[in-house]
């Protein structure tokens, strides 16, 4: 009997592959900003806004927050189906579980959509 | 951290109030604890993949890896904290 419907893609082999892919495009994103930041210790505003008013920053952050949902999707799932199970919580359990998953979920959507607002406000 | 970038990108204002902020003792450290969290679980993610690959995966090979990803984060984390100061 299928039990669990909450995770990413209803697929463990494809949550794992989407939680690395994810990993890979996050991974670029910040080792670019620091390498960004290191290199302009005397940052000003125009060179900041310069560098998110290209194309392929917007595209590449846009990315970014996307693996960003993902990646914290799949660890949420992990963390919340791991530890709130009905042995640590009684059978209050699965409400409890739907709650925080469906807060998460939101807070990823808002974030997301605040994000696409922020980098094609500019 | 997006209304920061929010901020920062709007005004020049916004990005001098940011700029300030971020100068405080506090916000500095509240800064260099996020990015220490940020830097050992970029680490430690980097040994999964190689790890994913194949590498390492003995019982021997994961202490060692282990021992590696403390001492590459610890070192990342000091010089993350003589950036911010």
């Amino acid at each position: 009997m299928v039990t669990n419907v909450t995770n990413f893609s209803r697929s463990g082999l494809y949550d794992w592959m989407a939680q690395r892919v994810s990993a890979v495009v996050l991974g670029a994103f910040f080792i670019f900003l620091f390498g960004y930041l290191i290199s302009h210790p005397g940052l000003t505003y125009n060179d900041w806004r310069a560098l998110f008013e290209q194309n392929w920053m917007r595209i590449f952050t846009l990315l970014a927050l996307l693996s960003v949902s993902i990646h914290a999707w799949v660890g949420m799932w992990t963390i919340t189906t791991d530890y709130l199970t009905p042995m640590a919580l009684g059978k209050w359990a699965t409400v409890v579980r739907f709650l925080v998953q469906a807060f998460c979920g939101m807070l990823m959507f808002v974030l997301f959509v605040w994000g696409v607002q922020i980098l094609w406000g500019i | 951290m997006l209304y920061g970038l929010d901020l920062s990108l709007t005004s020049e204002e916004g990005f001098a109030q940011v700029k300030d902020c971020l100068s405080s003792p506090v916000a500095k450290l509240i800064i260099w604890g996020l990015l220490s969290a940020l830097l050992y679980h970029l680490v430690a993610g980097i040994r999964h993949l190689v790890m994913d690959a194949g590498v390492g995966e003995s019982l021997e090979g994961g202490k060692l890896g282990s021992k590696i990803v403390l001492v590459i984060s610890v070192v990342l984390i000091l010089l993350a904290g003589v950036w911010i100061w």
